[in-house]
């Protein structure tokens, strides 16, 4: 296992940081894909995940503290036009291991680029006896164990060792849970919250991992926003191009949207974002997926609170920043880039773009307060829908 | 139709019976799943796999088979799960006879779910009774592991005539320890940090001078699925916006003497984050670290350390992290929320700040 520094607090607004790294580079294929050495994956959790372009799943372990890269060996291209829909994957997962369907923790989609099958991570049980999960459903609806007993893989891990808390039984009590991941131009960028400081963690570490690379640490800034500047992590990104010029758009603990230069983030560099969006208060940008249709640019992003949100993104780069608040519409308090809420998807946990055409969602019944979602009641299901 | 129970010997479905099927049996012993008496059992798996053969359900419907590998141990074709048998799931084990005779199938239940109650709030913090409008975050500790994804559900805050407050803490966003006993909850930074619109537009979550009660339902559910043995509530009232910044130079230490194992004891000028203060200071004398055991009192406005061997005398060090935070998230030689205009600081690493002492 290698060690990368864990991220000191970074200065940053309480946006949505636009974490903009071009998509056209990002979804260059590595080449040759990286030969990853054949071991058990040692999982202590299965959280946030993405994908390299040729097929290499990143899985974030928030409680082991670290991120395992695993070569999923699916490199059938996919069917064309092919799309999946599965009722009550919950249940189906739960039968595929034992257990009942409440018992059952999703904790992230995402969709192999080449044979754009989805994988989900979760978990079997909802304790600390909680067994990490890896499972994929292909087009026909089949949903299958991905092993981790002989897999391909590599790991890394994030957190410096934690000093012992003298007062805690049953372990240290500290733990970064890892929020977002992207693949950006052979770097894996993470972002993530502690559970203690309220810090900025954002990563950037070369893949293939290497021993002596420990990773970049990322402080995230945000642009002046009326008089204050606030600290504040990163809570999910993505990569995108914006004239050209490859940006990151990211969100932090609250709402607002913010890009960042990929050209910025440097290797101990303070990273000023710009706000361009702010989507409401009492909420929490759970995805984010780019696309294009009819020529125009839009990014779908699921919200805790507030629905998917379609925002018309061109010519990003034409909003000037907010830096000052703007309460246009009380008391929703959007502002910035414009964006149409998508009312008739209900109860989207989370989003993936399954191909040129098409997302997936997983959707399942919200619980809790309407400004407090909590765990999703099921069944939940795979839905494939037309980007729209 | 069919019996059910733990350790259960087969019952078999004698329509449509086959000769191969007359003498088979379908056990469950707790752990596996076993096809006996089959006579014409092959010594290694068919074409298809065992799974053609025998196969065994955990759930309903349209699921897939329940994953497991086989074996053949004494003419018995033996299912071994992949996952511990877990509580609460039925069990079918279906057999299909390869000479096209009706399947045979028998039912059984695993262990039951315990139901018990269990957990309760054991503490809540900040512990005092005076929370700052600004204030950051809310650990709570549960006596029994909890399931996740609860808190929208079950943990409110009440104005002062019961009425639940809407959008006080950050939605979606429970941080829990590896061991599912204590909830990081952080109020909605978007209405704690200055000059952001969910600030300007609903002010901050705890107002000034105001009188609240943290209730936690007793519905919330522990990681088996099982509620608590009591709900719990909290009352406390919104105090100013912490707006300094701890200043380690302020606080008091206060050395015990030598050869005793009285606590080294600092008082700070407020109280301080909970979690944090139980690793960001560190003592250490000439030689390194000192061990020791950190406690709090004062409602987090002191810290005590009473060390494992009995001072010396001689210099110390506190060693003070000055990522160390207040209940409002402001740490040394840094504000939350920077006013801009004034001041800004660049804070890079994580530094220390040693404070001296003498034991005598």
């Amino acid at each position: 296992m290698r060690r990368i520094t864990f991220v000191s607090s970074a200065v940053a607004f309480c946006m949505t940081a636009a974490l903009a790294i071009g998509v056209t580079a990002a979804l260059k294929p590595a080449s040759p894909v990286a030969d990853l050495p054949s071991r058990k994956v040692e999982l202590k959790s299965a959280g946030a995940m993405t994908f390299s372009p040729d097929g290499i799943l990143f899985v974030g372990d928030s409680v082991g503290g670290s991120v395992v890269a695993i070569d999923t060996m699916d490199r059938k291209p996919a069917a064309k036009g092919a799309t999946i829909n599965v009722q009550g994957v919950d249940a189906k997962i739960a039968a595929l291991v034992g257990v009942p369907a409440d018992q059952i923790a999703i904790n992230d989609i995402k969709v192999n680029p080449i044979s754009h099958n989805v994988y989900l991570s979760g978990a079997r049980g909802k304790g600390p006896d909680a067994m990490p999960l890896i499972v994929r459903v292909d087009a026909s609806g089949a949903v299958t164990n991905v092993s981790l007993d002989n897999a391909k893989r590599e790991m890394v891990s994030l957190a410096d060792a934690p000093k012992s808390d003298p007062a805690a039984r049953g372990g240290d009590p500290r733990m970064l849970t890892i929020t977002d991941m992207s693949f950006v131009n052979g770097n894996l960028l993470v972002a993530g919250l502690s559970n203690e400081e309220w810090s900025s963690s954002l990563r950037s570490i070369p893949f293939p991992f290497k021993d002596a690379d420990k990773g970049t640490t990322l402080q995230i800034w945000h642009a002046s926003h009326g008089r204050y500047e606030t600290q504040a992590p990163v809570r999910t990104f993505v990569p995108y191009t914006i004239s050209g010029q490859q940006y990151i758009l990211a969100a932090y603990t609250c709402t607002p949207l913010v890009k960042i230069p990929v050209s910025d983030l440097k290797p101990g560099a303070q990273v000023k974002g710009q706000t361009i969006a702010d989507l409401g208060s009492g909420n929490q940008p759970l995805d984010m997926i780019p696309y294009k249709k009819d020529g125009h640019e839009y990014i779908l992003v699921a919200n805790s609170s507030r629905g998917v949100m379609k925002l018309k993104a061109d010519d990003l780069g034409s909003y000037e920043k907010i830096d000052s608040p703007v309460v246009p519409n009380p008391p929703s308090n959007i502002a910035g880039v414009p964006y149409d809420s998508l009312n008739d998807l209900k109860g989207v946990q989370h989003i993936a773009r399954l191909d040129d055409s098409n997302a997936l969602l997983l959707v399942g019944k919200f619980t809790g307060m309407p400004w407090a979602p909590g765990a999703p009641q099921g069944p939940l299901n795979l839905q494939t829908i037309a980007l729209p | 139709m069919l019996k059910r129970k733990l350790a259960g010997i087969a019952v078999i479905l004698f329509l449509g019976m086959t000769a191969t099927a007359q003498s088979v049996s379908i056990q469950f012993d707790g752990s596996v799943f076993k096809l006996a008496g089959w006579k014409q059992l092959p010594a290694t798996a068919p074409a298809k796999g065992w799974a053609s053969l025998f196969v065994v359900y955990a759930g309903v419907g349209d699921v897939p088979p329940l994953l497991g590998s086989y074996s053949v141990e004494a003419g018995i074709l033996i299912f071994r799960p992949s996952f511990p048998i877990a509580p609460g799931v039925h069990y079918r084990a279906v057999f299909h006879p390869p000479d096209g005779g009706a399947a045979i199938e028998n039912e059984f239940d695993g262990p039951r779910r315990d139901t018990t109650p269990l957990a309760r709030v054991e503490h809540v913090y900040p512990s005092g009774d005076v929370w700052p409008s600004n204030q950051l975050r809310l650990y709570i500790y549960f006596s029994a592991p909890m399931s996740r994804g609860q808190a929208g559900a079950y943990l409110h805050v009440l104005d002062e005539n019961g009425k639940v407050l809407p959008g006080v803490f950050l939605p979606g966003e429970e941080l829990w320890d590896p061991g599912f006993k204590r909830l990081t909850m952080t109020f909605d930074p978007g209405r704690i940090k200055r000059g952001l619109t969910s600030n300007t537009a609903m002010g901050p979550p705890i107002a000034d001078g105001k009188r609240y009660t943290l209730a936690i339902d007793k519905d919330w559910q522990d990681a088996r699925g099982v509620p608590m043995v009591e709900g719990f509530r909290k009352n406390f009232r919104g105090g100013p916006a912490e707006r300094t910044a701890p200043d380690p130079q302020k606080w008091r230490v206060v050395a015990p003497k030598a050869g005793t194992s009285e606590p080294l004891v600092v008082d700070f000028t407020k109280p301080m984050n909970y979690a944090l203060l139980q690793r960001m200071l560190t003592v250490t004398d000439t030689r390194g670290s000192v061990s020791g055991t950190v406690s709090t009192a004062e409602h987090e406005t002191q810290w005590r350390f009473t060390p494992q061997q009995p001072w010396r005398t001689g210099d110390y060090q506190l060693i003070v992290d000055t990522g160390i935070e207040d209940l409002a998230g402001n740490h040394v030689g840094q504000l939350f929320d920077i006013d801009v205009f004034e001041h800004v600081t660049e804070h890079i690493e994580t530094k220390t700040i040693p404070l001296p002492f003498s034991i005598h």
